[in-house]
């Protein structure tokens, strides 16, 4: 192949550039097929890329696109250096990496350094003897008793943390699932190869990692085995590494636990990952939603640590796993499994897994105003493929493979995403008379002005305008006697400028009308206009301001100094 | 300054025509005090032996008016209670009928004290004593302005997020009304709130023990305040025979021991905040003398009001949506009230710390039902008074009462 030259990066040069940017999840495999084998690759995320732009997303997430024998949908890593065949080469992630940053769009993918696939070959080895130059790269023992504080996190497939192997004849310790044995991070040498891992993905031109399942690296005796001291040493040794050649990259830490716990991700000084996730805001949306209430909302931010200076948290409505309900207490779980997944097939370890516009539905104006909060609450926010368009799910497919359909682009042959035969596809696309591909796919959306499409794509423009403050801005309730109505103000100063940029977000929980009569007077004076639309509403004065909020309606207010006309 | 003659003379003209003004006259000014120089404090005595407290100041203008109504003169009202504390903004919390309560800077509330306590006002005794023994859910006060004389005012923090119980009920109960479906089976349902709110309500009770003196109860005199209620009240003779055999009933159990209570405990005066239920306004029902308000009594009496509160948000909002007809909406009212009044006491009865305080279970429900059906008779008497429309939601209430007592 001849080396062409390579096109420019469009990349700011910026360090916190993840505070302020909109994130898309999406999965190689699912998004298009170039080569018509029914299976995505990297040559079709690269073709697709326009939209991606069009879109205004800042930054992709991939989710593993590993060498791997897809037991785990790719988290089953086999090979760290290499790309499944199916998905394409190294090659193909170079040129798409360098169009991605041509078109300003950023990277991460997918890193899971807590376990490898029984396939890989440090596996092989490792099993081999009690002697070998690997025997101590996985947590081996005789006594499959110990550290039985440790949960099982998968309960529905996994009797127990410990899986014998007859090779070794010994037990290996696995958190996940059993063809998943968790390396031992107590070996320099596999902290070195891991290290090594990371260089690789960066040499190449990743803009950073989603790093999976940090919780768990390291094992001690009286622990539940999550959250060690040990843990975030090793972070904070990877987060040194990569500061210290690579600059303007991201770690975001995947620790599904109670924030006042995953802040700790943060380092003490912000020395550790970049972002982390925040799960429970999600589950509190759907439940303020069902009761038409703010508190479930109010009472997490609430709950909420304040974060070190120069980082973030990550928030999303949906993703490729289940809705996680371990954030929730159990009563509520109960009470999120009646409401959202009424058919048992639905639930999946400690989630339901749906998709967003099933979970709500079908309803529009919820999905809008889920979109509204996910853009306006703290952090920044990450949307997952295909619900942009209002995508379904086909709950009968197994696993968690039912939130993974091909993205559909057309009405054409499997939803204009693969020229495959049918049978050849890697999932059948979602058909059904309302999610189908025929109703649902971008191309319509595109022509029509009014879709959904063109609604998500006009807020991520209007929220990049105003990224700072959505990004950065403090966050403050307003006062409103109405419990459907959740009101704040987020308000950030431009350190530089010294220009204060307020925005009055009002969302409505209820399905139906609703008054608000919001408590402002420490706003008195400035005038409200309206940012999609920019109409100037009237001045706030001394009385209580007072909107009207359709149903499950919302409102995002710049809140102006008066200028003399 | 002005002399005491045009000044009484202004207040006898002005104070009846405001709604915190409890009297129909002005009988006599008790005490003129002159405060920081700008304003003056006045406590008058009004015709129904009450004493109300006003705060004037000169306005700009050169009137002389009520301090709460003057945005200048309100910040040095509030300078009373809080003097280091720096505010600028101020607006009415809204209407209220006892007292008058300021916001400042949309996260402070200042609250006047309009009819005042011979001796320390009982809302704060309370909730004082309650955060010095460790009661997290009541707002303490974080400024008092009071004197010898008494409480003048308090200054609270403002729970901005926070949502009144009575709102959040009639939230809940709109979401059933329009789907129609049990309860329970609701996306609005209230029961895990009501549970919450159970919990938190027997937790008060344990901390009122701790903080206030318990005593033996006095069951003669619960039931001649029971029977003087049903007395002032009309019901025929037949439902007051019966009812005094339900008050009667509280002579053949244990009823527990009796305590510092709330004294007027419903949906109304409790508010969801972030960190949980909050228990407001231990003032007890203002027009009852003071001492009659500080005197131990039956938890169950605080119980009680909560439990009939169910019923009124039931069936306020089977009004509101015009359901007088709709047997359907009938039915899921009374399965609403049901459902929460029970894991409200499920909460309740489940912290069983409590037990120490309440009456051995196998007595509860009987002092429970006497103080529900006393307070159902009050409601009677109020509706009679005030909103004769609305006098079948207590009425259906004692007869149900009745009932079940056999």
């Amino acid at each position: 192949m001849a080396r062409r030259k390579p096109k420019p990066s469009r990349l700011s040069d910026d360090p916190r550039w993840f505070q302020t940017s909109t994130f898309y999840e999406v999965m190689v495999r699912s998004f298009f097929d170039s080569n018509d084998d029914g299976m995505g690759d990297f040559r079709g995320l690269t073709q697709k890329l326009d939209y991606l732009q069009w879109l205004g997303v800042d930054c992709l997430w991939l989710v593993p696109f590993y060498q791997s024998p897809l037991r785990d949908g790719g988290y089953d890593i086999s090979d760290y250096f290499n790309v499944l065949p199916e998905y394409g080469t190294i090659g193909d992630v170079a040129e798409f990496l360098e169009e991605a940053h041509h078109r300003g769009i950023r990277v991460i993918v997918d890193l899971v350094v807590n376990h490898t696939s029984d396939q890989h070959p440090w596996f092989q080895e490792s099993r081999k003897s009690r002697t070998n130059d690997k025997a101590d790269w996985y947590v081996w023992d005789d006594d499959p008793t110990r550290w039985s504080e440790a949960r099982v996190i998968f309960l529905d497939t996994e009797p127990s943390n410990w899986t014998w192997d007859p090779v070794r004849e010994q037990y290996f310790w696995h958190r996940f699932f059993s063809h998943q044995p968790d390396l031992n991070f107590d070996n320099p040498e596999v902290q070195e190869a891991m290290l090594g891992v990371l260089r690789f993905w960066l040499d190449l031109g990743m803009d950073g990692f989603r790093l999976d399942a940090v919780p768990y690296l390291y094992e001690r005796d009286g622990t539940n085995g999550e959250n060690l001291k040990e843990t975030h040493e090793f972070l904070k040794r990877l987060r040194k590494e990569i500061d210290s050649s690579y600059p303007n990259k991201v770690l975001l830490a995947e620790a599904n636990q109670w924030p006042a716990d995953v802040v700790e991700y943060f380092g003490d000084d912000g020395d550790e990952c970049h972002m982390c996730f925040h799960f429970p805001v999600m589950p509190r949306m759907f439940m303020a939603a069902r009761r038409e209430q703010r508190t479930p909302i109010t009472e997490i931010l609430a709950q909420t640590p304040s974060i070190p200076d120069g980082c973030q948290w990550g928030i999303f409505l949906r993703n490729h796993d289940e809705l996680t309900l371990e954030m929730v207490t159990d009563e509520e779980r109960d009470y999120m499994y009646g409401e959202y997944a009424k058919d048992p097939r639905m639930k999946l370890n400690l989630g339901i897994r749906r998709r967003l516009f099933p979970l709500l539905d079908n309803n529009e104006r919820l999905v809008e105003l889920f979109h509204g909060l996910l853009f306006s609450l703290p952090g920044s926010p990450i949307l997952y493929y295909g619900d942009e368009i209002g995508m379904g799910d086909n709950i009968y497919l197994g696993d968690r493979d039912g939130v993974r359909t091909p993205m559909q682009w057309s009405p054409d042959r499997n939803g204009g995403f693969s020229r495959a035969d049918f049978e050849r596809m890697y999932l059948p696309p979602i058909m059904d008379p309302v999610y189908g591909f025929q109703v649902v796919n971008v191309e319509s959306q595109l022509r029509d002005p009014s879709s959904f499409l063109h609604w998500v794509q006009r807020m991520i423009e209007v929220r990049k305008q105003h990224c700072q403050v959505f990004g950065l801005g403090t966050f403050d309730v307003v006062h409103c006697e109405n419990p459907s109505v959740l009101a704040f103000v987020r308000q950030f100063t431009d350190p530089e400028t010294g220009a204060t940029d307020r925005v009055l977000c009002a969302n409505n929980l209820s399905r139906f009308a609703q008054p608000a009569e919001l408590h402002m007077a420490t706003y008195e004076g400035l005038v409200p206009h309206e940012l999609l639309g920019r109409v100037t509403f009237p001045r706030i004065g001394e009385l209580p301001y007072f909107i009207t909020l359709p149903p499950h309606g919302f409102f995002w207010f710049q809140l102006c100094e008066e200028v003399d006309a | 300054m002005i002399d005491e003659a045009t000044l009484f003379e202004q207040l006898a003209d002005e104070l009846p025509e405001q709604r915190w003004f409890g009297a129909r006259r002005v009988d006599g000014l008790e005490r003129l005090s002159e405060l920081d120089g700008k304003l003056l404090q006045a406590i008058v005595r009004g015709d129904d032996g009450a004493r109300y407290q006003a705060v004037l100041g000169m306005r700009d203008d050169g009137a002389l008016v009520d301090a709460t109504t003057d945005h200048d003169l309100a910040l040095l009202l509030f300078a009373l209670a809080m003097p280091d504390e720096a505010v600028t903004k101020v607006r009415p919390l809204g209407a209220e009928q006892s007292n008058t309560s300021l916001v400042f800077d949309e996260r402070l509330v200042f609250k006047l004290f309009r009819r005042l306590a011979d001796g320390p006002n009982p809302d704060v005794e309370v909730t004082r004593a309650l955060a010095d023994v460790g009661f997290e859910h009541v707002i303490a006060p974080i400024g008092l302005w009071r004197d010898d004389g008494g409480d003048y005012a308090v200054v609270n923090e403002l729970m901005l997020s926070a949502t009144d119980g009575w709102q959040a009920a009639l939230t809940s109960l709109r979401d059933l009304y329009d789907r129609r479906c049990p309860p329970e089976e609701a996306p609005g349902d209230f029961g895990f709130e009501a549970e919450r709110l159970g919990a938190v309500t027997a937790q008060l009770h344990v901390a009122l023990a701790d903080a206030f003196p318990v005593e033996t109860a006095d069951v003669e005199s619960w039931i001649a305040d029971m029977e003087s209620q049903l007395a002032r009240v009309d019901l025929p003779s037949a439902v007051a025979r019966r009812a005094r055999n339900v008050y009667d009933a509280l002579r053949d159990v244990d009823p527990g021991p009796a305590i510092r209570i709330h004294g007027d405990l419903h949906l109304g005066q409790t508010l969801r905040a972030d960190a949980g239920w909050y228990v407001l306004d231990f003032e007890g029902e203002p027009n009852r003398p003071l001492d009659e308000r500080r005197r131990p009594s039956s938890p169950m009496r605080d119980v009680a009001g909560m439990v009939r509160s169910f019923h009124y948000a039931a069936q306020v909002v089977r009004r509101e949506v015009g359901g007088a007809e709709d047997v359907e909406l009938a039915v899921l009212g009374d399965a609403w009230e049901r459902h929460n009044a029970e894991r409200f006491l499920a909460g309740y009865d489940g912290y069983e710390e409590a037990d120490r305080v309440l009456p051995p279970a196998e007595a509860r429900h009987v002092v429970r039902r006497a103080f529900e059906l006393d307070k159902a008779v009050y409601e009677v008497g109020y509706e009679q008074g005030h909103r004769p429309d609305w006098v079948d939601i207590p009425l259906v209430a004692v007869g149900r009462l009745l009932e079940e007592a056999g």
